[in-house]
């Protein structure tokens, strides 16, 4: 009777991960097929296996069925349940892809997380390890989460090779906060980390300069630090790379990133990165555009309030985690404009599921 | 002692003692608190005295919870009425009724809602001696009236109520005394009273309400007292409760089947139906796409969830000035299940109730609900087309004109269909009575044009009753497309009241009365334009047409084009790409269509190497597009988003919540005046000057207040936690009632935040069981409780479990148990553990006593912190105390790990010095190898280790020990077995038998065998035999010679040969000295003296003793007379109880539902 819970279904590669998460989260067994159905090289990467092990690892009673061609998985999720896990990334995705989905999970486990990650720390496709630490788990706190999370990143990888290992410490929540946040505010300071692995060490004191030399003119308040790794803790490849984040006085996190190219000079990356960073703020909001999913996400797992959030213009995946939300929690957004004037900024708000953390345990 | 009498007393006139007397006389007497008489003394009492009072200042507050219940218009408080058989339960409900609505119910069924005041309805609901009823009614209860027979005291039942209440969050509970007039001695009474009042307080809290009922005046308890009981529940208050304020669930007072007749028909009534329930939500906001459970019945799938019209609304505007409610608002009552009216809805039947001789020309008997029905069924003369081709609709009763439409005859007669459809949703009856659909459909159109169809005389309404409307009791509107049905359903019959004031028949009167709904014409009136709007497009669902709307018109407001991102995202289909790049839902489908074949090109060459679309966080950051960045200008343009820049369009909103840096300057100010001002542009730059001194003054003035604060008294700007907390809560909850106002559309409101609670439902369910129709019965309540996703799912359950102190057996694991968990009843199989030295978790066969322990069963998920009790049968011809657990559920997961001990024993075969081999342990070399480096033991103690298996008996192995054991040693090993929880979960499914109370889950093996009259197998090695043991022999210890001489004299046996040979002293007699007999003479005379005293003391004690015991038989003697007499006493009392009782159940027949 209570067994036939209704399969959820989507189709394609995309959005792999937030559907995961919201099946696991919302207990819901999920079906995606023609996953690469009509590419040469179809069914699924082993990065995307790769995440596949790493939930039914940190869940306990997930059944994950992938079918003979790979093109297709259904996932009957379990709970979740944390603890410490140590997970080999392969070096086709960095450490960002997989931690993303278990930021979203691990606050809603049975203990608290310690998971050790080990491959690639930053790459051009997704968070660095470095925007995680300083941008994502701040995010975190908006709702609740403090105490005890943690970021450490013992070694740096960078691509091709990788070889860099974090450990990541995540509590555990029984609800998270209703989130409120509309005010904006104005950028009060400027941080950033420049590092640079199996290079001179120079490099990221270049990149300062260069970052300097844009930003300088809006804020004194800029640290850019140099963050350098040397011998075991540095990796297998050379590689440097340049994140900055934008604070502003109500706590509103902007981030944007540069990752060392093949001939290209590190000059030019800080220049990419501060640029990247001036056109974030200027698309304004009061959450990055890279974390409007999370944020988003947690809104809908707070309590039976209506939270409020203002954002920027939702990107295609944001618009696409909206829908597969409304599928998974039956939960949909109001989004307005946020003001009449400005073009671009939404308010968004919702209900809460009321979702309370049911694998937390008493005993 | 002289035997003169004492003088007597007389009050002195004179003197100081007169004088003083005389003074206080004039002064008026002090009443109340004497102030200087309790004030403290010295310092320390005054500390003690503060200390006191802070700490009684504490105990007051509470934790404070989220009323998730709304203010404005909140949904009836149930008030249930729970005892035992024959107490005076029905009397009571039907006096309580009696007090608000003034009717009698004459066999009040179901849920009944009146409305108590002017912001207060309630749903009276009557609880059955059921044990399933009990509990589902302790999970939905605001109020409790538990009733207590005055004349008989405390019943089991009672008892149990009060126990499941507990474990379901303890709603408030009166308790209320009856049958007092069979006291007839008033010192007796008193008694009574207060032994009953004394149990009653220990069972919930010191000083908890009782009242007490006298006799039975007209069926009914005398008015005073139940005026002073609705007193007492109307300032009831109620702390929400941790589960109702987080799940949605509903009391349905309405049940209907909708299934299709021809369905059911063809498979003989077994088919799942489809069945609507109908009541107030309460607790949270319900949501369409969860399941939700029906006690009783199971998970059920909702399929529609639609508000109607309140059947019993709150008194509104009009009446709200008056500071007490009309006597007219008083006689609203909604009980369907009932015979208000004479009319009582049942799951696919209307019955209609007509109390005496009827005739259909006789105006003189009052005509309730149903006999107009049936009239108005007789007088229809017309067919559906007809009445409609002639139906005309006026937009307001005072309008003149009817509004003329375009006579499509098809659309007409389309919409017509349209209409009964819906009605034949709405009304599951109308599935049987064919006629009466029809019906209603007609009087939906008469509606319509109420004043042109009384012109028109179409149908004579048989009676001339005065009445200028028709009236329909059961329908209610189906949401807010059908407002014409809603406005029909809310019309006010003050004339008919009047009508019925001028018959002189009170009790006949009342009791053929109507339901009434309220409701006013006024707000009627504006309800059909909105009907016509809604009329141009009734295709598309009016929220998104809305919004389209709304949307176009932005679009023509400002230039630069907006986008409706709600309708974007979840009202079409384009794909997320195509939403940003801001392609036009009415277009994308064609060029969609166009690009198809292109579309998988374009993106081989824009995305990365491996031509396909990437899952990726970050974006391509795009050089060329960041170049941009160089020009000057537009650096420029964000200055204002940073803290330091001045200008720019983004700071005038984004100012708040910086204090430290803001500089304000005259610029930044006139721009948000420019922005706010509507369009006087003029006088913001005549006076520039001015704003800034404003806005520089009330910054100063601002900052003062905040010294001023802080310098005065820094802790009066803090709040403590408390009242903090509180009005976080009230703050958040403002927030929650604002933000969705401005969404209109009903529907479109639901779906952002679900069914709001207070809001009277209707809720369709699909694949029900016929069980459910087949059985219904009405005294049965029904529960539709919410699910939230978690608890839609199966699991292992860790509970910590205590067996109940009234229990009389132990529980045993693997026994299967009825939960009560969450909104669910359900049978499993749990085993019981206890926590060994936080290792493991240890399974016990039994529960303790007077303990807690943990219970695992496999079911349904509950959230951690739900409390539950369990039961070992449902049915009541169990004896004793029902529930045999209680406790609460610490953890959910989907594997456990209990372990039991597992004693694996071996016996040397061959002993060395310190190894052995050791056989009969194991059976193969391979579970050698899986043990080895074991710990084992011999039953001596000595430890040893598994080593290594050897090759000849198959199964033996190496051993060492710490010493030598020996062959007669048993050698054992403690391992531990995990055992898993058998997947066993049984939901008790009461309510699809057809007799309640006899519902049977799975039994004991025992139980089978004795219901089947098998024999319990005996097997011949589990009989007992009589032990033999033959005594063990030692040998003696013998120690090689070589051996002695080595050892140190300490260590040396000492081995002395008995001595053969007579010593010096043996081989000489002694003779004693004259003095020295004397002496030993003397001594012996001696002892002989104390040995005889000794002796007579030992006596005399035994002589006391004897008496002692003989006193003490006595005593007992005495006791087990009296304890005789009070057994008698109680079973006599107890005789004379179940004597009356028959006597009613001859007197009132039917009545009672005792089953035994």
């Amino acid at each position: 009777m209570s067994g036939t819970t209704s399969v959820l279904h989507f189709s394609g590669h995309q959005y792999l991960r937030h559907r995961l998460v919201l099946s696991i989260l919302s207990g819901k067994p999920v079906r995606i097929d023609k996953i690469r159905s009509d590419d040469k090289n179809p069914g699924l990467r082993d990065y995307e296996v790769s995440l596949l092990r790493l939930l039914e690892r940190i869940t306990n009673g997930t059944i994950i069925e992938i079918s003979v061609t790979g093109t297709a998985i259904l996932l009957k999720p379990g709970i979740i349940v944390g603890g410490s896990i140590t997970h080999e990334c392969p070096v086709s995705r960095s450490i960002g892809y997989f931690l993303e989905p278990i930021i979203m999970l691990a606050p809603f486990s049975k203990k608290p997380l310690n998971l050790t990650l080990r491959g690639i720390t930053s790459d051009e496709q997704d968070l660095s390890v470095d925007l995680i630490r300083t941008v994502t788990l701040p995010h975190l706190q908006l709702f609740g989460l403090s105490d005890e999370l943690e970021l450490r990143i013992k070694k740096r990888g960078s691509p091709p090779l990788g070889g860099g290992e974090i450990q990541f410490l995540c509590p555990v929540v029984k609800q998270v906060k209703t989130l409120n946040f509309v005010e904006p505010g104005r950028i009060k300071r400027i941080r950033g980390i420049a590092h640079a692995v199996r290079v001179s060490p120079q490099f990221s004191n270049r990149m300062i300069e260069a970052s300097r030399s844009v930003l300088n003119r809006y804020i004194p308040d800029i640290y850019l630090y140099s963050d350098v790794y040397k011998g075991e803790d540095s990796g297998k490849s050379p590689g440097y790379a340049l994140s900055l984040l934008a604070e502003s006085t109500t706590g509103a996190i902007h981030c944007s990133e540069a990752v060392s190219k093949p001939s290209a000079a590190p000059e030019d990356i800080a220049l990419l990165a501060s640029r990247a960073l001036l056109s974030e703020i200027k698309k304004g909001g009061c959450v990055d555009e890279k974390h409007q999913t999370l944020v988003l996400l947690m809104m809908v797992l707070g309590s039976e309030d209506v939270g409020r959030c203002r954002l920027g213009t939702p990107t295609e995946r944001t618009i696409q985690f909206l829908r597969d939300v409304r599928d998974c929690f039956g939960t949909s957004f109001k989004i307005v404009p946020a003001d009449s004037e400005s073009s671009n900024e939404l308010l968004f708000s919702c209900y809460g599921t009321g979702y309370v953390n049911a694998n937390r345990s008493l005993a | 002692m002289d035997a003169r009498p004492h003088k007597a007393h007389h009050a002195s006139q004179s003197g100081a003692k007169a004088e003083k007397k005389k003074s206080a006389k004039g002064k008026e007497k002090q009443k109340g608190f004497n102030e200087k008489a309790f004030a403290p003394k010295s310092g320390r009492k005054a500390d003690r005295l503060g200390r006191r009072n802070v700490e009684r200042d504490q105990t007051r507050l509470h934790v404070p919870l989220v009323n998730r219940t709304p203010d404005d218009l909140p949904p009836p408080v149930i008030v249930a009425i729970v005892g035992p058989p024959g107490v005076g339960k029905t009397t009571l409900l039907k006096s309580l009724v009696r007090r608000y609505t003034k009717q009698t119910l004459n066999q009040p069924q179901g849920p009944i809602t009146v409305v108590a005041g002017k912001k207060k309805r309630i749903t009276f609901l009557e609880c059955n001696n059921d044990l399933g009823s009990m509990v589902d009614v302790a999970k939905v209860a605001d109020l409790i009236l538990l009733m207590i027979d005055g004349s008989y005291g405390f019943e089991m039942e009672t008892f149990e109520f009060l126990n499941i209440l507990q474990s379901h969050g303890f709603p408030k509970v009166i308790g209320i005394l009856s049958h007092l007039d069979l006291i007839k001695k008033a010192a007796t009474l008193r008694a009574t009273k207060k032994a009953l009042k004394k149990r009653f307080w220990t069972e919930i809290y010191q000083g908890a309400k009782l009242f007490y009922l006298s006799g039975v005046l007209n069926g009914r308890y005398p008015d005073q007292e139940i005026l002073n009981l609705s007193r007492f529940i109307s300032v009831m208050k109620f702390r929400p409760l941790v589960f109702r304020n987080s799940h949605p669930y509903l009391l349905a007072d309405r049940i209907e089947d909708l299934t299709p007749r021809e369905e059911i028909r063809e498979s003989k009534g077994k088919c799942d139906r489809i069945v609507t329930v109908y009541g107030y939500l309460r607790g949270t906001n319900l949501r369409l796409g969860t399941k939700v459970h029906i006690p009783g019945v199971g998970d059920l799938e909702m399929k529609s969830v639609s508000i109607l019209g309140d059947p019993c609304p709150m008194p509104d505007a009009d009446s709200e000035k008056r500071r007490k409610l009309s006597e007219k608002k008083k006689l609203l009552v909604h009980a369907p299940m009932s015979d208000v009216g004479g009319v009582i809805y049942d799951k696919d039947a209307v019955y209609i109730n007509v109390p005496g001789s009827f005739t259909r020309g006789n105006a003189d008997v009052p005509q309730g609900e149903g006999e107009r029905m049936v009239m108005d069924l007789q007088d229809v003369n017309a067919t559906l087309e007809d009445r409609v081709a002639k139906s005309q609709i006026k937009l307001f009763g005072t309008s003149l004109k009817p509004l003329v439409a375009d006579p499509g005859p098809s659309r007409l007669s389309e919409s017509a269909s349209e209409d009964e459809d819906e009605d034949s949703e709405d009304e599951g009856f109308g599935s049987e009575m064919e006629e009466d659909d029809f019906d209603s459909d007609v009087e939906d159109d008469e509606e319509i044009d109420e004043d042109e169809e009384d012109e028109q005389g179409v149908i004579g309404r048989g009676v001339n009753t005065g009445r200028t409307a028709p009236r329909v009791v059961h329908r209610t509107p189906a949401g807010p497309s059908t407002s014409t049905t809603k406005q029909s359903k809310e019309v006010d019959y003050a004339e008919s009241d009047s009508e019925l004031g001028d018959d002189d028949f009170d009790n006949f009167d009342s009791s053929s009365r109507r339901i009434r709904f309220a409701g006013d014409d006024e707000d009627n009136l504006d309800l059909p334009d909105e009907d016509d709007d809604d009329g141009d497009d009734e295709d598309v669902p009016r929220w998104k047409s809305d919004l389209s709307g709304k949307a176009s018109e932005a679009f023509k407001k400002s230039k630069t084009k907006k986008k409706d991102w709600i309708k974007l995202i979840y009202g079409s289909d384009l794909t997320p790409a195509q939403i940003i790049r801001g392609d036009d839902p009415q277009t994308s489908s064609t060029n969609e269509d166009d690009e198809d074949d292109i579309f998988t090109i374009k993106r081989l060459d824009v995305d990365g190497p491996s031509g396909e679309t990437v899952d990726r966080t970050k974006e391509v950051l795009n050089e060329e597009e960041l170049k941009q960045w160089e020009d000057e200008e537009l650096l420029d343009s964000i200055r204002g988003l940073f803290i330091t820049g001045s200008s720019g369009q983004g700071d005038a909103d984004r100012e708040g919540g910086d204090d430290g840096y803001e500089d304000l300057e005259g610029e930044d100010f006139e721009d948000l005046e420019a922005q706010e001002g509507s369009g006087d542009e003029q006088e913001n730059v005549q006076d520039p000057e001015a704003t800034k001194a404003a806005a520089l003054a009330a910054k100063k003035e601002a900052l003062k207040r905040k010294f001023d604060e802080q310098y005065d008294d820094p802790e009066s700007s803090k709040q403590d936690f408390y009242e903090e907390k509180k009005e976080e809560i009230n703050r958040q909850l403002e927030l929650n009632r604002a933000e969705f106002e401005d969404v209109l559309d009903p529907e479109a409101r639901a779906l952002v935040e679900g069914y709001k609670a207070g809001s009277y439902v209707r809720i369709e369910l699909t694949n029900v069981p016929c069980e459910m129709i087949e059985y219904f019965d009405p005294h049965f309540p029904i529960v539709v409780g919410g699910l939230l996703p978690a608890e839609e799912r199966m699991g292992y359950v860790q509970v910590r479990i205590k067996r109940h102190r009234w229990f009389t057996k132990t529980l045993k694991t693997n026994d299967p148990l009825i939960f009560s968990l969450g909104w669910r009843r359900f049978q499993t199989v749990p085993i019981y553990s206890l926590d060994d030295h936080s290792i493991r978790m240890r399974m016990l066969k039994y529960t303790p006593e007077h303990m807690h322990c943990y219970a695992t069963f496999y079911g349904p998920v509950s959230l951690p912190n739900t409390g539950f009790c369990a039961f070992n049968s449902f049915s009541s011809s169990a004896s004793g105390f029902r529930i045999s657990a209680t406790g609460v559920v610490l953890d959910i997961d989907r594997s456990v790990k209990i372990v039991k001990k597992l004693k694996l024993t071996g016996v040397p075969f061959k002993i060395f010095k310190n190894t052995a081999f050791i056989k009969d342990m194991f059976n193969s070399a391979l579970e050698v190898a899986k043990f080895e480096g074991a710990n084992i033991r011999t039953v001596s103690g000595i430890r040893g280790q598994v080593k290594k298996a050897l090759t000849k008996p198959e199964g033996a192995f190496r051993a060492t020990f710490e010493d030598k054991i020996l062959m007669s040693d048993i050698v054992f090993l403690r391992a531990w077995y995990t055992i898993q929880p058998r997947k066993f979960y049984n939901p008790v499914t009461t309510l699809l038998t057809s007799d309640k109370g006899a519902w049977q889950g799975m039994r004991l093996t025992g139980q089978v065998r004795l219901e089947q009259g098998v024999k319990t197998p005996l097997n011949v090695n589990s009989t007992y035999k009589k032990v033999e043991r033959t005594p063990r022999r030692f040998n003696p210890l013998r120690i090689p010679k070589n051996l002695q001489a080595s050892l140190p004299y300490a260590s040396k046996p000492k081995l002395v040969k008995a001595q053969t040979r007579q010593t010096y002293l043996q081989k000489r007699a002694v003779v004693l000295e004259p003095e020295e007999k004397k002496a030993v003479a003397l001594l012996q005379q001696i002892r002989a003296l104390r040995k005889d005293q000794v002796a007579r003391r030992k006596e005399k004690q035994n002589e006391r003793k004897a008496k002692y015991k003989e006193k003490l038989e006595k005593e007992e003697a005495k006791k087990d007379e009296k304890d005789k007499e009070k057994r008698k006493e109680y079973m006599r009392a107890a005789g004379m109880k179940s004597k009356r009782e028959a006597e009613k159940e001859e007197g009132r027949g039917s009545k009672r539902r005792r089953k035994d």
